[in-house]
């Protein structure tokens, strides 16, 4: 049924759909309507839930690891500083190899303090071992949360599933929410291999030693790029329940022989297609989101990158000294192309600058301009910069 | 005449026919005399099979899961090491919202409990989840090789508190974490000791028929941290009892509700005597004999602040010790 | 080749596969070593196993294990100076356990309730022995070598069995009922008593020997040793020990207004209290030993019973000690008094005793009796040959008399004796090494094992307990011939054993099982081959040490890995 929702309060209703026992929740903007709309749909008796309002988001993510190892689904939301805060359970949940489905409302991560979007926060524990699902729209955060349950209780993988703060968790969309019905024959019930159960006791987090611990790594990392067939799987089951279709690993729009492509994850990817309908002189541009970050879609990127002589690779988030984070992957995954396209890579909309449709011109005017540099923050203004800041 | 020949009795079948629950097997790479082995292998006899248990990292979990080895066999996780009281409280919501009646244990020594996960304690205590905490109180961080923790007893040396010319140990008094439980007002919350077994298992058997935060403080010597033969875990662990520096006191809803009464307070010296931690304040120093004073005055302080003064007719006296009897009949 | 489980998880009590016992450097052993009780009885008894027995209600067992070396419990039960009080543990944290009590209790329920002596009938054609003298030590031998399965001939002078317990030890002390109960019960085992047959006149040594494969002697001391002051004697000399005898049997005692009794044992005190008990107004112990006491050396204390001597006192004696006489005042050949000095024993350089007077301290005593009660020393006759004039016999520790293969001694006729039980001690050990003999083995010395010392026991796990005392009659009671010292009630008995701290023998408490932190001692519930309830799993022992320190009763040692 469609009917217009804000991103967090529909966000809020996929999860509820999805039958959790245990949800934590800790505030944090731009996150905390999510768990606000919860917190009213357990008071109203619409979600019946344990519904745990921890003291940080420390704990938040604990809670939800414990309580899923103790064999229930569960639930959780954060972003920014808390992200960075539970990073060392992100660490433990996934090495673990514990499903478990949570929000990331992309925020920048302070110092300077921020509360606007920017993707540093998911960026930063992209090391963690979950899968990393960027979402364009609200109803897209809907229908991945959703599939999130399935891909997480399938893989033994955690998903963290990141929507831009405020621009999505702020905004309201027309959503298609899908029935309780849908959802119960897309999602079994909770079911991990290795609940803790006294009639069948076993230890979880061991002491590994150096003779087995690279074997762990090995395996983890394995997990994660078989898991890219099950988040491919899921996508086509949920289109085939509801039609609707998110993209799977890569989504491509746009002329398949451009051979200027532009690459970006999250919302952006909606002002680059307005910009594009608004400027089709600029010649055939192909847009590509990787919905997938972890695991990184390479097969899929190369494929979309053929014929591709110059990749915009437009990005949310930097790594301080090295350059683009986003940028260095996609590198990395072209290197052994016969002929990689010139990756031209940028940050942009950094801390919640506005990214404004004219940046689609400015963009194609630079590449067909300037041979690529390495890394840039795109709109930044260097006149607001002391001359030793620069 | 000595016997240890072994005897006809097949010692696996003997084993698994013990008349106790084992909730720890043998096997762990604990130290000789180790406090805390002892200590857990008490609660999780005393707790029964029907529980769920959340380990902080320490000592305990070390050496009780090196993989692919594990002593538990009860179903049991240990995450990080500043958690334990989260890890715990969603086990419980899950198990909650399950409809299933398995008891969570949360298990954290003095580092994870005192210090770094104070935090993730409080907050689950003051959401009232269904969860006995137990923190083994071996007054350092012990695991990493005996540094200082907010339970380090005053004028202790270890490695972050060492005694040298400008230092008698650490400076810092132990913290009353009973008088922040106590700030909870949770139904339940005592400490205990190792020394009196006994003890141990009766405020586990209570705190495990009480729905809600539980809270238990059990006194669990180290002999390789405090300075000590493993053979004397017991007497050093009983002595701390009786000199008064380790209180044996039950709280409900924040409330001192019960002490084990001294019938004769040992002066500090018998205990600090005993462990090289302490070996400084035995010198020939103003200020060692000064620091003796002050632990002393503490021990004193305690005695009187929770009126552990008993005398040789209260009849709370025979049910605190340990008295043996023949045929093994303990009251606990 | 082990493979990772997901998530590296571990499967339950897999630790087992690890076998910590391989850090040990030592290891605990059960060690069952005598308690102080047990060292210190001169019968040999096992106060603490059957203290053990009676604190589990088994009575009868308990007994049982009391008469496994002491047939006589009811007698010395009541006789006895218990050393095994003064050596008992409990002694330095309360108070000793009242084990002497406990044994008159268990002797006195097995005359009440018949209890059978674990004794069967020796075979026709056994072997056969013969004990001469049926006092304590001859009673004892007899009852062993019956036990040992051989048949006994038990000869007497007298015309009943008893010795010195029947002659010497006023009712008072020892009921005639309990004592004709008690040897009445044991003569009734089987053994072959011939009254009335004394050695030298009725039957020879050479006669013994031959006919019986090996003989126990245990003639007491039945000679008066010589006394006299300065060569004088008075000329109704009156011997203690035979006034006392002629009391006992007869019931007549001298006319004396005041008496002093010369010596500072047994006999002396029980002379002085008879003699209270007739009527005599003044009775005096005059004695150069000490009035026994904490502190005062065992050499230096008189010989009598402690309790003997006090209860004398509270009669009314007076004693006099670090005394000696010397001179007898006389007129015409009667006593009036006596010179008495300060005189005291005293060790000399070259390990000499000497006694020794102090001048400027003589005092004049007014008396009309003067009875020496100084000891006896053996009655040869009929052994003339093995004794050459000496006053005692000199047989090794276990009785055997060297040159004389098959000739066995104990009793008062050794030296340093003097007690019932170490008279009984003498009988078993003697029969032990009878029986060796007779089996052509080799003798074997009895081996002492150290005892659990006091700081070997862990005493926070018990709690301070009064002890029963039994009811004594007051002085002013104390008549006739009713016993003095009264029983203990059974549950008084029960609770008495219930103190005891168990040395050296595990009592089931748990403490090791409870207290190991790698659960590797195990419970069972037969008996370990040790005799303990409890087997280590050396699988898995560290050799921490902590069972053997919380032991309550010093059961567990630790000794270092081979």
């Amino acid at each position: 049924m469609r009917q217009a929702l804000e991103g967090s309060q529909a966000i809020a209703r996929a999860v509820a759909l999805c039958r959790p026992q245990v949800i934590a929740a800790y505030p944090i903007t731009p996150q905390t309507h999510i768990v606000e709309n919860i917190a009213k749909l357990v008071a109203d008796g619409k979600l019946v839930c344990e519904y745990v309002s921890v003291e940080s988001e420390f704990s938040a993510a604990s809670v939800v690891l414990g309580a899923a190892v103790a064999g229930s689904r569960t639930y959780t939301a954060s972003a920014s500083q808390g992200i960075l805060l539970m990073s060392e359970v992100l660490f433990n949940i996934a090495g673990n190899r514990v499903p478990i489905v949570m929000t990331c409302a992309n925020r920048a991560v302070g110092a300077p303090l921020s509360i606007w979007n920017d993707q540093q926060d998911s960026m930063a524990v992209r090391d963690a071992g979950w899968i990393q699902l960027y979402c364009a729209d609200n109803q897209e955060a809907v229908d991945t949360t959703i599939q999130a349950y399935r891909i997480a209780e399938r893989t033994e993988l955690p998903v963290m599933v990141c929507v831009d703060g405020f621009t999505l968790t702020h905004t309201l969309e027309p959503i298609d929410m899908p029935s309780q019905e849908q959802v119960d024959a897309f999602l079994p019930p909770y079911h991990f291999a290795r609940t803790l159960d006294p009639m069948k006791p076993i230890s979880l987090g061991t002491l590994v030693s150096p003779d087995f611990y690279p074997e762990a790594r090995h395996s983890h990392h394995q997990a994660l790029l078989n898991a890219a067939a099950e988040i491919v799987a899921a996508d086509a089951d949920w289109c085939a329940l509801t039609g609707r279709s998110q993209g799977s690993l890569v989504q491509v729009e746009g002329d398949a022989d451009a051979s200027v492509a532009i690459l970006t994850l999250g919302s952006v990817i909606g002002t680059l297609a307005d910009a594009r309908e608004m400027h089709p002189e600029l010649g055939p541009v192909k847009l590509i989101r990787l919905r997938a970050f972890r695991p990184f879609p390479t097969e899929t990127l190369l494929q979309a990158c053929a014929g591709v002589t110059d990749l915009v690779v437009l990005e949310r988030a930097l790594s301080p000294g090295g350059g683009g984070i986003v940028g260095a992957e996609v590198k990395a995954a072209l290197f052994d192309m016969p002929n990689p396209p010139r990756v031209h890579n940028f940050a942009v909309g950094l801390g919640g600058r506005d990214v404004p449709l004219d940046i689609y011109p400015r963009l194609l005017q630079t590449v067909r301009s300037q041979s690529p540099r390495p890394f840039a923050v795109f709109d930044v203004d260097l006149d607001k910069l002391p001359a030793e800041d620069r | 005449m000595n016997m240890h020949t072994h005897t006809p009795i097949p010692i696996a079948d003997l084993r698994r026919s013990q008349p106790r629950f084992q909730g720890i097997e043998s096997g762990h790479r604990a130290c000789l005399g180790c406090g805390e082995a002892l200590a857990a292998r008490l609660v999780t006899e005393a707790a029964g099979p029907d529980v769920m248990i959340a380990n902080a990292t320490g000592c305990l979990e070390i050496f009780t899961t090196p993989w692919p080895e594990s002593s538990w066999r009860l179903p049991w996780m240990h995450s990080l090491f500043e958690n334990t009281g989260a890890i715990a409280a969603g086990m419980e919501a899950a198990l909650k919202a399950q409809g299933k009646s398995t008891k969570v244990l949360a298990f954290g020594g003095d580092g994870g409990t005192f210090d770094i996960g104070f935090q993730s304690l409080s907050g689950m205590l003051e959401r009232g989840h269904n969860v006995l905490y137990v923190c083994y109180d071996n007054e350092a961080y012990m695991n990493t090789g005996i540094q200082r923790s907010s339970s380090t007893p005053h004028a202790a040396m270890t490695t972050t508190s060492p005694v040298g010319r400008d230092r008698m140990g650490k400076r810092h008094l132990k913290k009353d974490i009973l008088s922040i439980i106590a700030s909870h007002h949770i139904p339940f919350a005592a400490s205990a000791s190792v020394a009196y077994p006994s003890d141990i298992r009766k405020k586990v058997r209570r705190a495990m028929e009480i729905e809600g935060p539980t809270f238990l403080l059990i006194h669990s010597p180290c002999p390789l941290g405090w300075g000590h033969d493993g053979a004397l875990s017991i007497e050093v662990a009983r002595l701390a009892v009786q000199t008064g520096l380790f209180p044996l006191i039950e709280l409900e809803r924040g409330e001192l509700i019960g002490t084990m009464p001294l019938r004769q307070p040992r002066p500090v010296t018998d205990y600090l005597r005993l462990q090289q931690r302490f070996s400084h304040l035995f010198k020939d120093d103003s200020r060692a004999r000064e620091e003796l004073e002050h632990l002393q005055a503490l021990a004193e302080r305690n005695i009187e602040y929770y009126g552990l003064k008993g005398n040789h007719d209260d009849p709370c006296d025979s049910e605190g010790a340990d008295t043996v009897r023949r045929g093994g009949q303990r009251w606990a | 080749m082990t493979e990772l489980t997901r998530g590296a998880f571990a499967h339950p009590g897999t630790s087992l596969a690890f076998k910590t016992g391989s850090w040990r450097v030592q290891l605990p052993i059960h060690q069952h070593r005598p308690a102080p009780c047990h060292n210190a009885c001169p019968a040999g008894e096992d106060a603490q196993a059957y203290l053990g027995l009676l604190a589990t209600g088994q009575a009868q067992q308990a007994w049982e294990a009391i008469v496994r070396a002491n047939p006589l419990p009811a007698i010395t039960g009541r006789v006895c100076h218990h050393p095994c009080e003064s050596a008992c543990n409990r002694g330095q944290y309360d108070e000793a356990i009242g084990i002497h009590g406990v044994e008159r209790f268990l002797g006195d329920e097995a005359i009440r309730l018949g209890w059978a002596y674990p004794v069967s009938q020796p075979a026709a054609d056994a072997r056969k022995v013969a004990v001469v003298g049926a006092g304590p030590a001859g009673l004892s031998a007899a009852y062993h070598m019956l036990r040992a399965g051989y048949r006994v001939s038990l000869f007497d002078s007298l015309p009943e069995a008893g010795g010195t317990c029947r002659m010497a030890i006023p009712p008072y002390r020892l009921p005639r009922n309990v004592l004709d109960a008690e040897v009445g019960r044991l003569l009734a085992t089987g053994i072959d008593f011939r009254a009335q047959q004394q050695l030298g006149r009725d039957m020879s040594l050479n006669e013994l020997r031959q006919d019986f494969g090996s003989v126990f002697l245990a003639p007491g001391t039945q000679k008066n040793r010589e006394w006299s002051i300065d060569g004088a004697v008075p000329r109704d000399l009156h011997v203690g020990l035979d006034l006392l005898k002629e009391w006992m049997t007869v019931g007549s005692m001298i006319q004396a207004t005041s008496v002093a009794i010369i010596g500072g044992g047994n006999t002396a005190v029980d002379m002085a209290r008879v003699l209270k008990r007739c009527g005599v107004p003044q009775v005096h112990i005059i004695t150069h030993e000490a009035l026994p006491a904490a502190g005062i050396p065992a050499e230096d204390a008189m010989r009598a019973i402690p309790r003997e001597i006090a209860q004398a006192q509270e009669e009314g004696v007076v004693i006099h000690p670090h005394r000696g006489i010397l001179r007898l005042i006389l007129r015409g050949e009667r006593v009036v008094g006596v010179e008495m000095a300060h005189m005291k024993k005293l060790r000399r350089p070259d390990g000499r005793v000497e006694r020794v007077v102090f001048e400027g301290t003589e005092t004049v005593m007014h008396v009309d009796q003067v009875i020496p009660a100084i000891g006896q020393q053996v009655d040869d006759t009929g052994m003339a040959e093995l004794l050459h004039r000496l006053p005692f016999f000199s047989p090794d520790p276990q009785g055997a008399l060297p040159g004389h293969p098959g000739v066995f001694v104990g009793g008062d006729a050794r030296p340093d004796r003097g007690s019932v039980s170490a008279a009984v001690g003498d009988g078993r050990r003697g029969a032990l090494a009878m029986d060796r003999f007779q089996r052509g083995m080799a003798a074997e010395a009895e081996v002492a094992v150290a005892e659990v010392g006091f700081e070997q026991l862990n005493l926070n796990y018990f709690e301070s307990a009064p002890r029963s005392e039994a009811p004594i009659l007051p002085p002013e009671q104390r008549r006739g011939q009713e016993e003095i010292e009264g029983s203990l009630e059974p549950n008084q008995a029960r609770q008495e054993a219930e103190r005891c701290l168990s040395c050296g023998n595990c009592f089931a408490c748990d403490n090791c099982w409870t207290l190991c932190p790698d659960s590797a001692v195990l419970k069972t519930t037969e008996q370990a081959a040790d005799g303990s309830h409890y087997v280590f799993d050396y699988d898995y022992c560290k050799g921490c040490g902590l069972c053997a320190k919380e032991c309550p009763c010093g059961y567990i040692s630790m000794q270092d890995e081979a």
